[in-house]
């Protein structure tokens, strides 16, 4: 050691005071860098070394390095948080699309409910009116677009996923390169021992950047670099990135693989996740939600328009609106069960009424055809159908079935009551016996083959066997096995027939003349079947049966009338008709007698009226007639299913709309039950239906069920927001916390630029005094 | 040890409060300008479950209010109609009292006539009136006129071409009202009573009695009996001659041999055979007969049938039993019914037929109005004792459209009670909506002046704190 004064600590402290200086620059001037942590110099005193025996002296100060003020774990939870902010935030801008989507409280599907609802209630005091029926007709056509609005931009929205999901995987195989990239320059910058801070900086950013798009889990190694690995997969390892990429899984939904993985990757907070949540749980739940409504809304409109009375009475031709698909595959289309015939509506076992109106003499003849979808094909139906007289039914090319009428004739499903029950066996003029209670018949105590005759007046009884092969089972014989080996043996003489499950004969020849009478002709079997044995006649006059009104029970009935004695309407004393239902049990009794005027219409107290014209009644020869009584002319959903006179078509809120034919003929909007121009029955069901509690939609109203959905959508966009809120206020605190620690002051970098800058000078100083020594002691040898 | 702050932390938190006072305060400039405190379901969830239900109750109770106002206009057009008919019962009274007073002449009472087919045509107007294009008295089927006239065989009656169904329309909640009352229960009301057969003095009585129920004709008809030729229990020698017979039911019959003879009915004994002869019964009445000679047995009964007729000859029921108690006439004029006992019938002739309580409106006019013109040609006499008899008859016609216009002015006046109740309820239902959504202007104003000033406190905080440095302080 030469001359001994120090110079060379004084060089170390200026040095040191320059560092310092630098260090604060660069702090002052990173103070809004994003994610710059502030540096600090980090000093030592040198190695002394001994003098004058046991004495040390300093060497001065010495720079051991410039390190960045970081908490890690607190960067740790800050990443994380970054995490829950952005699929926080992205939630949040979902639901409030979707909230927008559907525009309520002030112009959503609420208002179209209300405004089909209210245009129903307008027609309904004045069913024939040109422009309310229109009004409802557009009513109707502004739900169908509003619903499909709806469904177009959700589905839109959840369309947007798979682009957006890409977008954000772009930017972060972007910053994975950049990460590798950096930790190739940390590598080899570390290699040596320094510490490569600003470099650590930009890639902590990189990777915070990361963490609010998806989660990521960073593993430092020993040599400096950090390994990133999504889901398990390494995206980043060392100085080198895998890309990541966006796909479709096979339930249509997105998905995100790494490297040439084919599964995706599972992935839990950030932004891409939220978007994936939303499009596999969020949106499809909702839509489901809007497709139950519009499903149902049709379903049950439908129900109910498809059995009314269109304006312009009862139909000439209907085409179907949807065709039966070939589900079989053979070829055909129209040969598979119903059930397999591709109907958007499923079709039930159950019955469909028609009803066929002469149009000169306006009498209706109502038929049922019975529909086992498992069973019966919709050529099976056509047939059926073109089976009725006047009817001829057709399965189109493209699966449609089509109904016609013939020329004067037209048909209609409506339940409406037919006005001229009496087929003949109460007040026609053929002699008439009938049976006294309904079948089935226990005929089980007959020995079969057993007989009886029929004797018509004048010639020979006819003879009709009865074999124990006829019936099912002998103890059950059914009025229509009855009917059927009656009607073998009887020939031209008379016919028998089954009213409202009364076994019924009737003569072949009217008149006061005609008679008829029934004998057993060895065994018992006329008592078995309570057919009276008495000899009916004929008459010149027909007692003529009316009815009108509109059903008003909930369930499909057949009343059957019968009188309880023998006599003279409004002539007879006590004379009186009993009215049963299907079950046999007595709905009421009317008085025809003495008081009665015939023709009066009589109130059976469910919306019926029956009147009975002039004439005479027979108790005695069991006279009877039935009534189909109808809630429900449709129960199987045939007409539903493939939509004949549809009010709605479609079968969700994307497809659904108004039936087009109702658009250009306003005159087959189905207001009524009966043919009646002021009928408003069906207006009345539909107004009806509003209350109606559906069992698929929850036990709620149709609008009742909407306003949950908006509640939870309300509720979800609140929550959403809550949500947001506070993770932002978490992320801010925590940024808080991370800027106490990393952040630059510039006040502390001033102080510490002035500390820096004394240090500078008063080492300055300290070699000026040095070199003064030095001099003094050059000086002394001279 | 204080936590260390930062420019950076100052900035994000300055501009934290600057942002935040901002939202807050555009949020309530959007519910003060809107008036509306919810704009969207998330405002506030549970409130806007509560808005949709109340906005449909309010619409709906619009629609009621519509309704009531509907329902009244139309009742009171029914009722107007009425009242008119009412007048011109009143003065269809008067005529008729007028009429059979003693001192009208035939010309006299042809010029009421032309009256009365005014006032006819008139009260068939009022029956099929409309309002718009629906026709108020037909029921449901109101698109065409629920009432025509028709003139048949020269008897006029009313047919009604509506319904018993009624146009219900929803008045307030779960109340309905009828908009019409059936025309047929006003203007064709009826109280038959028993059918009478009644003598004019220019007809025989035939013996024919009435059953007196069952019938369904109304106003007045006339019911011939003519001889309908012999059956088979005549003896075979004798046949019908082609001269009248004026004698019907069972008939004794005794032949006397050398000289051949037949007496009829205790009648004197003619010579037989005879062609076309005209034999008489002990009381007078006669058979045309052609007889070959005897038979035997000589002596016995046999029946000559009657046709009775109600419409001049157009549908006729042959009478072989007499001892049938009710025998069913058909009218095909108007499809009406006449039970007839036969047992007392003897001879053919007619017999005026009178529906007791059947006269409607219209039957009740046309046939005022027949009488003054007497096509007939009855007596002065028969012409006053017949419109005299239709006096109570007006009287029903009349209190039958009185009880009509009762019903249909009590329910006009139940429209305004339900006016009320529907505004009560629209009023409150407001209220009810306005407390959900509506904003509360006056603390939603204090509240935007408050928001304003921390917002503006803010902006001047962070100036002021922002600006502050060492770095302003050295030098």
């Amino acid at each position: 050691m030469t001359f001994g004064f120090g110079l060379g600590a004084g060089l170390r402290a200026l040095s040191a005071a320059q560092l310092g200086m630098r260090t604060a620059g660069n702090n002052v001037a990173n103070a809004n860098t994003p994610g710059y942590s502030r540096q600090r110099i980090e000093l030592g005193s040198a190695l002394p070394f001994g003098v004058a025996g046991n004495l040390q002296l300093g060497t001065g100060v010495e720079v051991r390095g410039i390190s960045r003020l970081v908490d890690e774990g607190l960067e740790r939870r800050l990443q994380y948080q970054l995490g829950l902010v952005g699929a926080a935030e992205l939630d949040e801008r979902r639901f409030t699309e979707i909230e927008s989507i559907f525009g309520e409280p002030n112009n959503g599907l609420s208002t179209n409910f209300q405004g089909l609802f209210g245009a129903l209630d307008q027609l309904r005091t004045d069913p024939a009116d040109r422009s309310l029926r229109g009004g409802l007709i557009q009513a109707g056509k502004s739900i169908g677009q509003q619903f499909q609005l709806i469904s177009q931009r959700m589905s839109d929205l959840g369309g947007s996923t798979f682009p957006e999901v890409q977008g954000l995987v772009r930017i972060v195989n972007q910053r994975t390169e950049a990460i590798a990239a950096l930790n190739g320059q940390i590598m080899s910058a570390e290699a040596n021992g320094s510490d490569a801070n600003d470099l650590r900086d930009a890639r902590a950013q990189h990777i915070n950047e990361i963490g609010k798009l998806l989660d990521t889990r960073a593993i430092e190694r020993s040599s400096g670099s950090v390994d990133l690995l999504v889901g398990g997969n390494l995206v980043v390892a060392g100085n080198r990135a895998t890309q990541m990429r966006v796909g479709k899984d096979n339930d249509g939904n997105t998905e995100v693989l790494v490297g040439a993985n084919t599964s995706g990757s599972e992935i839990r907070e950030g932004k891409i996740a939220a978007l994936l949540r939303q499009e596999q749980n969020g949106l499809p739940a909702y839509m489901t939600r809007v497709d139950d409504l519009a499903y149902n809304t049709i379903l049950e409109w439908n129900r109910l328009h498809s059995t009314g009375m269109p304006g312009s009475g009862p139909f000439k031709s209907l085409t179907a609106a949807y065709g039966a698909v070939d589900g079989n595959g053979d070829g055909q289309i129209g040969d598979e069960f119903l059930s397999q015939a591709g109907f958007q509506f499923p079709v039930e076992q159950g019955e469909l009424y028609i009803s066929v109106t002469d149009e000169t003499s306006g009498e209706v003849t109502r038929s049922r055809i019975d529909i086992d979808p498992n069973s019966m094909s919709l050529n099976d139906l056509a047939a059926e159908i073109s089976n009725i007289d006047h009817l001829a039914a057709t399965v189109d090319p493209t699966g449609r079935l089509r109904i016609n009428s013939d020329s004067g004739y037209g048909f209609d499903f409506s339940p409406r009551l037919d006005p001229n029950p009496d087929g003949g066996t109460f007040g026609g003029i053929n002699a008439t016996v009938g049976s006294l209670s309904a079948g089935p018949y226990n005929l089980a105590a007959q020995t079969f083959p057993v007989q009886f005759t029929v004797d018509t007046g004048g010639g020979t009884p006819t003879t009709v066997q009865l074999e124990a092969s006829d019936f099912n089972s002998t103890s059950a014989a059914t009025t229509d096995e009855l009917v059927a080996a009656i009607n073998d043996d009887l020939g031209a003489v008379a016919t028998a027939q089954n009213v409202g499950g009364r076994l019924v004969i009737q003569g072949a020849v009217g008149g006061a003349s005609s008679e008829l009478t029934l004998t057993n002709s060895g065994g018992t079997v006329l008592d078995d079947l309570n057919l009276p044995t008495v000899t009916a006649f004929g008459r010149d006059n027909p007692l003529k049966v009316t009815v009108e009104g509109t059903y008003e029970g909930t369930e499909n009935d057949q009343f059957v009338f019968e009188p309880e004695i023998d006599g003279i309407i409004g002539q007879t004393d006590d004379l009186r008709v009993r009215v049963l239902d299907q079950q046999g049990n007595l709905v009421t009794t009317i008085n025809v007698g003495r008081d009665y005027e015939a023709g009066t219409p009589v109130d059976l107290g469910n919306g019926i009226r029956v009147s009975f014209g002039p004439g005479s009644v027979s108790a005695s020869a069991g006279q009877v007639f039935a009534l189909d009584a109808l809630n429900d002319s449709d129960t199987s959903d045939i007409l539903v299913a493939t939509g004949m006179n549809a009010f709605f078509l479609g079968s969700s809120a994307e497809d659904i709309e108004i039936n087009g034919d109702l658009l250009d003929n306003p005159d087959r909007l189905s207001a009524g039950i009966g043919s009646a121009s002021g009928d408003a029955g069906n207006l009345a069901r539909l107004v009806d239906l509003r209350n109606r509690d559906i069992s698929d939609l929850a036990a709620n109203t149709m609008e009742d069920f909407y306003a949950d959905l908006i509640g939870d959508i309300g509720f979800e966009t609140a929550a959403a927001r809550d949500t947001l809120e506070a993770q932002d206020q978490l992320l801010a605190q925590l940024q808080s916390d991370r800027e106490s620690i990393s952040g630059v002051n510039i006040d502390e970098e001033m102080v510490d630029m002035l500390k820096y800058q004394k240090s500078y000078e008063a080492a300055a100083r300290f070699i000026s005094v040095a070199q003064e020594m030095t001099d003094t002691l050059i000086n002394l040898g001279r | 040890m204080p936590v260390r702050i930062t420019q950076g932390m100052m900035y994000a938190r300055a501009l934290d409060n600057v942002q935040s006072g901002l939202f807050r305060y555009t949020q309530l400039q959007q519910e003060v300008a809107s008036g509306r405190r919810i704009n969207r379901p998330s405002d506030d969830p549970a409130a806007a479950l509560r808005i949709l239900p109340l906005r449909n109750d309010l619409k709906d109770l619009g629609q009621l209010s519509n309704n009531v106002a509907l329902a009244r206009e139309t009742l009171n057009t029914g009722a107007a109609s009425l009242e008119d008919a009412s007048t011109v019962m009143a003065r269809v009274r008067e005529l008729t009292t007028q009429a059979s007073n003693g001192t009208m002449n035939a010309s006299d009472r042809r010029s009421i006539a032309a009256e009365v087919d005014q006032l006819l045509n008139q009260v068939l107007g009022i029956a099929n009136s409309q309002r718009g294009d629906r026709f108020l008295f037909g029921g449901t089927e109101n698109s065409s006129p629920p009432f025509s006239l028709q003139t048949v065989g020269g008897q006029t009656f009313a047919t009604y071409n509506g319904n018993q169904d009624s146009l219900e329309v929803d008045v307030a909640p779960g109340v309905s009202t009828a908009l019409n009352i059936p025309g047929d229960s006003i203007f064709m009301s009826r109280d038959r009573e028993a059918t009478v057969f009644f003598s004019d003095g220019s007809d025989t009585s035939t013996g024919a009695q009435p059953v007196g129920a069952g019938d369904t004709g109304v106003g007045f008809a006339q019911l011939d009996v003519t001889f309908g030729g012999l059956t088979n229990d005549a003896p075979s020698t004798v046949s019908d001659g082609s001269g009248a017979s004026t004698a019907v039911g069972e008939l004794s019959f005794t032949f006397t041999t050398g000289p051949d003879t037949l007496s009829i009915g205790g009648g004197p004994a003619i010579a037989i055979p005879a062609t076309d002869q005209e034999f008489t019964t002990a009381n007078g009445r006669t058979l045309n007969l052609t007889v070959t000679g005897p038979a035997t047995p000589a002596s016995g009964t046999f029946t000559a049938t009657a046709n009775m007729s109600l419409d001049g000859g157009a549908t006729v029921t042959n009478i072989s039993d007499f001892s049938k108690t009710s025998v069913q006439l058909n009218n095909s004029n108007d499809g009406s019914v006449l039970y007839v006992d036969p047992t007392n019938l003897a001879q053919t002739g007619s017999e005026n037929v009178r529906y007791s309580g059947t006269f409607d409106v219209f039957t009740t006019l046309a046939e005022l109005r027949d009488l003054l013109r007497n096509d007939k040609g009855l007596s002065d006499g028969q012409v006053r004792d017949r419109i005299a008899g239709l006096l109570p008859e007006v009287d029903n016609a009349h209190n039958s459209v009185l009880d009509g216009l009762r019903e249909i002015g009590f329910r006009s006046s139940s429209m305004d009670v339900l006016q009320n109740r529907v505004e009560g309820l629209r009023i409150s239902r407001t209220e009810s909506l306005s407390l959900v959504e509506d904003t509360d202007i006056a603390a939603s104003i204090l509240e935007l002046q408050r928001q304003d000033l921390s917002y503006q406190t803010a902006l001047q905080v962070s100036a002021r704190v922002l600006q502050t440095s060492l770095q302003g302080f050295l030098r």
